[in-house]
């Protein structure tokens, strides 16, 4: 047996995957990596994943060998280091295989210059699904695990490392843009010509208030010249909802499942991942696309 | 037919269009249109009924582009529109006790009733259930007796008990869970209504009828003590 023990959650640790599909109409998120580019590149290292990644947030976890042996590999961009069980310090590099033996200690900083990041763990973290998937909802308390990772979580690998050999691929070219390409959303016609054009020729803010859920922007207020109320409709990540004070909230993984805002314009499925890697005060500009 | 036509949400969203009123006509046609929809085995990944539109999400454009016309098609094929019923029929016991009767107060002083009239009016009618959402499993039932239409509170509830019943306008719903929210609680079934052991996680679905009756106290807590699964609910609360 393997086990590994988190000596250090981090900000906000969580286990996904690609997503949780076909109970939305029951009320339940799709959930899932909030930048799935990353996980995608990480399966061509850690091919037997078993779709449970560790997602984390600005500061990440320290992760501690209890037993055994473990592969796994980091993805994103982040400061990290190993502490060997006899006590040297290694460097490592995301995106290159990492074999883990009783007493190392895998610590990863922060994320540089971006948001989240992901660990792959070969044969998974040993954990059973949840409705079909392994991601988490918090809020709605779904999961494998149905809360963020805490401090003293053990997880255990039954099967051992198939083999040593390091893996690794060059570093992704994770393209990082702040104009994003949108198309119409099913209320686009709530707003006028005019608000429309703010929205277009607008710079728009991350805010802090900005999590799985939702990432709050601030700027010129878009207000609708019909209604910022319409009769709750389902809706899908990457949808631009405009509230009452004219602030555009970009629904992310975790959408609550029916929204009742009008819907500006949505992004493409690449750029949720893309969006999600910007830090707050990072601004950002809408395009939009009219043909579709 | 209320259904108008079917348009693109963004580029792997379609959204079939029943216009912009809400009643429990449109919502029949609506869910009807869902299981019609559910039963195509489209590459879809998640559909999604409310009053008066249905999503369907796919993973990219060439596959919604591909599934789009089996859609149209199918709601073009009227002959098939006449569905089975599969949707069930729910009896519920409630407790309008007044450890879980909130906020009971507010509707009997908006409506110049007693308490027993709010219970009686409240457990008189067989609810439509609209569709479930805001969260896993939450059933948006409707509609009340025009006497018990009560705003939602001004300010919402940080913690709302688990299984209490609420009412919001026209609506009358049940919290599966704790939540923070801004109906007006009325009482508490007892027993939960969602849950991830089960493969169909949900008791209630879009379409099914639910009808309360009052159960006593010590009735309640009886029924809590069983701790039925869903299965055993279904067959013991439904037909």
């Amino acid at each position: 047996m393997n086990s590994i023990i988190i000596t250090r959650a981090g900000t906000h640790s969580t286990i996904q995957d690609f997503g949780r599909f076909q109970y939305q109409h029951l009320g339940v998120s799709p959930s899932g990596a909030m930048d799935q580019r990353i996980i995608t590149e990480l399966q061509k290292i850690i091919p037997n994943h078993q779709n449970q990644f560790l997602e984390f947030a600005y500061v990440g976890p320290s992760i501690k060998v209890k037993e055994g042996s473990v592969k796994i590999c980091v993805g994103g961009n982040c400061n990290m280091s190993i502490q060997k069980n006899n006590n040297s310090q290694l460097e490592c590099q995301p995106y290159k295989s990492i074999n883990l033996f009783e007493g190392d200690e895998l610590i990863i900083h922060n994320t540089i210059d971006s948001v989240y990041g992901y660990i792959a763990f070969e044969h998974g973290l040993g954990l059973e699904p949840c409705l079909n998937s392994y991601s988490t909802d918090t809020k709605a308390g779904i999961g494998s695990i149905n809360r963020p990772l805490n401090d003293e979580d053990i997880f255990y690998i039954s099967k051992d490392v198939s083999s040593w050999d390091l893996i690794s691929i060059p570093k992704p070219d994770l393209e990082k843009i702040t104009n994003f390409k949108v198309y119409p959303g099913p209320q686009l016609q709530y707003f006028s010509d005019n608000t429309l054009q703010s929205f277009i020729s607008g710079v728009f803010t991350i805010t802090n208030q900005s999590d799985r859920m939702g990432i709050r922007l601030k700027g010129e207020s878009l207000i609708s010249s019909k209604s910022h109320d319409i009769l709750s409709e389902g809706i899908l990540p990457g949808s631009i909802q405009i509230p009452s004070d004219g602030q555009p909230i970009v629904l992310m993984r975790d959408i609550p499942c029916t929204g009742g805002y009008p819907k500006i314009a949505i992004l493409n499925e690449i750029d949720i991942s893309r969006i999600s890697q910007l830090p707050p005060e990072t601004k950002i500009t809408f395009d939009l696309q009219t043909i579709y | 037919m209320y259904f108008k036509g079917i348009n693109s949400y963004g580029d792997r969203g379609l959204v079939l269009d029943f216009g912009n009123e809400t009643s429990k006509s449109i919502s029949q046609e609506v869910n009807e249109t869902f299981l019609n929809i559910s039963n195509l085995n489209l590459q879809s990944l998640n559909i999604i009924p409310s009053f008066n539109k249905i999503v369907v999400i796919f993973e990219n454009s060439k596959i919604r582009d591909q599934n789009k016309d089996k859609i149209s098609m199918k709601m073009k094929d009227t002959n098939s529109q006449t569905n089975k019923k599969v949707t069930k029929t729910w009896e519920i016991p409630a407790c309008y006790n007044e450890d879980f009767a909130l906020d009971i107060k507010i509707i009997q002083k908006l409506h110049q009733i007693t308490k027993e009239e709010v219970i009686n009016l409240h457990s008189s009618v067989r609810y439509y259930t609209y569709y479930i959402g805001f969260m896993p499993g939450f059933p948006y039932l409707g509609d009340v007796p025009s006497q018990l239409i009560t705003p939602r509170l001004a300010t919402p509830r940080v913690k709302i008990p688990a299984r209490s019943i609420g009412i919001a306008k026209t609506n009358t719903c049940i919290y599966p869970k704790v939540s923070p929210g801004g109906w007006n609680i009325i009482g508490q079934i007892p027993f939960d209504i969602f849950d991830l052991q089960s493969s169909y996680p949900s008791l209630f679905l879009p379409g099914d009828e639910v009808k309360f009756y009052s159960v006593s106290l010590s009735e309640f807590e009886k029924i809590r003590k069983y701790n039925f699964s869903l299965n055993e609910l279904i067959k013991e609360y439904s037909s």
